[in-house]
């Protein structure tokens, strides 16, 4: 199904470099170029051989170097689907990359693009109302890439408060490790979130075992 | 705007604009639309949603294959079982996991309950919403048979974590096998009763009838699915045109808008679909307890999942829609990325349109006729 | 009112005297129609419902209500706890001293660290049922008790190592 897809993007939009990718399992995705975007669109919605009529869904993936953003069409006269893959190069981690909008091809691009705006970051020009959608207007970052890191306050509202979280039991290990006299025998199925004035005291507890050893 | 008064005066009016919900008992949740009222009449109206997200897709990005599928549930809640279905047959795929003949049977036969109790509570909560109390009470005391065999089969009521990678968590024993085909019967007749008590109804089709048109071009070009692409008149149905599971052994109708009581897909076409589709799922469960045989439950699964890299986009028919995982591996124990599409999120999008130039009363109708869980929309 | 799409109500048709009395006949035949399935549900319905602090209503056998962690038999594996996908289980354990009395467990699995810790956040937890499947030994189960409302958040914190929670052991473990 897919190569047939790129067959017909090649021959049709010139600028589409379509080709496709290679995978292990699973669906092989079509990928375009970024400028092209929104003709290969057009051109897949009208032809008559491939008439993909409905825009399922609007996916976008993080990753190091850049941001994937996948299309993925449905046709229901022709009973098939494709998955049209961009991918955005990303400078920094703070870059916010831009793709044309499809809005103009499907109407079911207006939430999907501001989902993927307000998850992933993705700027998409030419979009009538490009705003959150999911988070509040005033939240920071993008919470689906990969190095987001949630914000330590909101609206003057902590964020994760030390006494909503269960910290005395995340403490727990550390502070038996630090009660007994030998802390190497303790386990404990918790690690990380241990508040830090109990995890140094631990660790000049562990380094005077460990010269009072080598003594 | 403006008018002239009876003693030929120019008044000016202009746009009130409402807040309908968060908070209100028509939205079916936290859905918040801004509506600018002329008078009775919307001019304007903007859903805003978000207010039950809880990033699912960020949280399985941190979770094991299997620990994914408590968190699924918790989107549709009303209809839990596709949704873990979904997911499941996604990262099958991924996998290439035989799933044993007695546990797809079995899931075909709780999809499909799962389906009649979702469309249950939609025929009830729609009848409130347009002002009648009783069939609420009718359609929950046979959602409640379905509930309790649930309970009885995968220990919860509503979020079950029963479909699991590689088969099904529980068996069902024959005794339970026997109730669901007495249940069938049951609710068949129930079903009917239902109909004309509320369907046939002159004040109910009255209010329905002409009212949320959507025609087949704007449910393509809003990537409709489920009810209410099939109440637009569009034969589409993945069941039977992309089947999964073993559907392709079961014969049944795919039930599509008829415009009879009014235009081609309004709220009463998507509500009639609804209603003619429990029907086909109980004949879906006669054949398929016909069918189903003794064995084991469960496929040959490792004890940690790893999928190949790779992607995937997996697409069910859930009883609101079509659900599709996206699902990226990068060959380690956790999903690299999760992407779930919601018919009802896309069906959100529509109300926009489709409120523009109603009565407020008749956008109440409009939003209940295409059955939205927020749970699904905000993910 | 620029960009508004005509409204069109479904009584702007021409109305004839014909329709006007379709109209009052599909009405009442539909009304009555409905109201004869109504009144049927008035004598011989049996009650659906349950008065609930009277009558109480016994769950079915694997419903998966509140958690019951036997202490005796936990071997520390930590299983239920990776396997738990909110993270809500807390446990630390000890290694036995080598010259400390050989402890097994009901089914025969040596017992090689004590328990220092075993804490659920009930709370946090979804009882989703995953914690329960891993458990080699079958220590952690899913009661059917379902009432334990509470009147603060750390309440709802079990530590099944408590003499008052061990307490429930003779209730629930057969």
């Amino acid at each position: 199904m897919s190569s047939e897809v790129v067959d017909f993007l090649n021959r049709e939009v010139s600028a589409a470099g379509a080709k496709l990718m290679e995978v292990e399992a699973g669906d092989a995705p079509v990928v375009v170029e970024a400028a092209a975007i929104k003709d290969v669109c057009f051109a897949l919605r009208d032809s008559s051989e491939l008439s993909f009529e409905a825009l399922q869904v609007i996916s976008g993936v993080d990753y190091d170097e850049s941001i994937e953003v996948n299309y993925m069409l449905a046709s229901f006269s022709k009973n098939k689907e494709v998955i049209i893959k961009v991918i955005l190069p990303k400078d920094s981690k703070d870059a916010v990359p831009e793709i044309e909008s499809v809005c103009d091809v499907w109407k079911a691009a207006d939430f999907q693009e501001r989902e993927t705006y307000d998850m992933l970051g993705v700027k998409f020009n030419n979009h009538p109302d490009l705003r959150r959608i999911l988070c509040p207007d005033d939240w920071e970052g993008y919470p689906l890439r990969k190095d987001y890191e949630v914000q330590d306050t909101y609206l003057d509202m902590e964020v994760n408060p030390a006494h909503k979280i269960n910290q005395g039991d995340f403490d727990f290990m550390t502070k038996a490790k630090l009660d007994s006299s030998e802390p190497k025998k303790i386990t404990g199925s918790w690690k990380g979130h241990v508040s830090t004035e109990v995890a140094d005291a631990l660790k000049r507890k562990m380094d005077s075992l460990k010269s009072a050893k080598s003594e | 705007m403006e008018f002239v008064n009876e003693s030929q005066e120019k008044i000016k009016s202009d746009l009130l604009t409402v807040n309908m919900g968060p908070q209100h008992p028509a939205t079916h949740g936290v859905l918040r639309v801004e509506i600018k009222t002329d008078s009775e009449i919307v001019s304007e109206a903007i859903p805003h949603i978000g207010y039950l997200h809880r990033c699912m897709e960020k949280h399985s990005e941190n979770l094991d294959y299997r620990g994914v599928i408590p968190f699924t549930d918790r989107m549709d809640y009303l209809a839990a079982m596709s949704m873990e279905w979904g997911y499941s047959l996604a990262v099958e795929k991924m996998l290439g996991t035989e799933v044993p003949e007695r546990a797809e049977y079995l899931r075909v036969i709780i999809g499909e309950l799962q389906r009649i109790a979702s469309h249950l509570l939609f025929y009830g909560v729609y009848a409130i919403d347009l002002g009648a109390f009783s069939p609420f009470l009718y359609a929950f005391q046979d959602r409640e048979e379905i509930l309790r065999l649930f309970e009885e089969i995968s220990g919860a009521r509503l979020l079950y974590n029963y479909i699991w990678i590689g088969g099904v968590w529980n068996d069902v024993d024959d005794d339970q096998l026997r109730r669901i085909s007495k249940f069938c019967d049951k609710m068949e007749e129930n079903m009917k009763k239902y109909h004309s008590l509320v369907g046939m109804n002159k004040i109910f089709r009255e209010r329905t009838a002409n009212v949320g048109v959507v025609n087949e071009k704007m449910a393509y070009q809003y990537g409709a699915t489920g009810a209410v692409l099939r109440g637009s008149g569009v034969k589409w149905d993945l069941r039977k045109d992309r089947t999964y599971g073993i559907y392709d052994k079961f014969d049944f109708d795919v039930p599509v808008g008829t415009g009879e009581m009014g235009t081609l897909g309004d709220c009463w076409d998507r509500y009639d679909v609804r209603v003619r589709e429990v029907f086909e799922s109980i004949k879906i469960i006669r054949q398929a307890l016909e069918g189903i045989e003794a064995g084991p439950i469960m496929g040959k699964v490792s004890k940690i999942i790893k999928p190949p890299k790779g992607e995937i986009y997996m697409r069910t028919e859930c009883p609101r829609g079509e659900l599709g995982y996206h699902l990226v591996s990068d060959g380690k124990a956790k999903p690299y990325r999760l992407k779930v599409k919601s018919s009802c999120f896309t069906h959100v999008s529509m109300l926009g349109e489709l409120g523009k130039g109603q009565m407020i009363a008749d956008f109440v109708a409009t939003i209940g006729s295409i059955d939205i869980v927020l749970g699904e929309v905000d993910r | 009112m620029s960009a508004q799409k005509e409204i069109t109500f479904a009584t702007d048709d021409e109305l004839t005297f014909g329709k006007w009395l379709n109209n009052i006949w599909v009405g009442l035949s539909t009304v009555l129609k409905g109201m004869g399935i109504t009144f049927k549900y008035i004598y011989n319905v049996k009650p659906v419902t349950i008065e609930y602090p009277e009558v109480r209503e016994e769950l079915p056998a694997n419903s998966r209500s509140r958690l019951f962690n036997d202490a005796e038999n936990c071997i520390s594996c930590y299983q239920c706890a990776t396997a738990c996908p909110v993270d809500c289980i807390y446990i630390t354990a000890k290694r036995r001293e080598m010259d400390a009395p050989a402890l097994k467990t009901s089914d025969g699995t040596a017992i090689k660290l004590d328990l220092l810790q075993y804490t659920i956040d009930t709370a946090l937890c979804c009882y989703c049922g995953l914690c329960t499947t891993v458990c080699p030994t079958e220590c952690l189960t899913h009661t059917t008790d379902y009432e334990f409302a509470q009147y603060t958040l750390d309440e709802m914190k079990y530590d099944y190592l408590a003499t008052d929670i061990r307490a429930w052991r003779e209730r629930i473990v057969k």
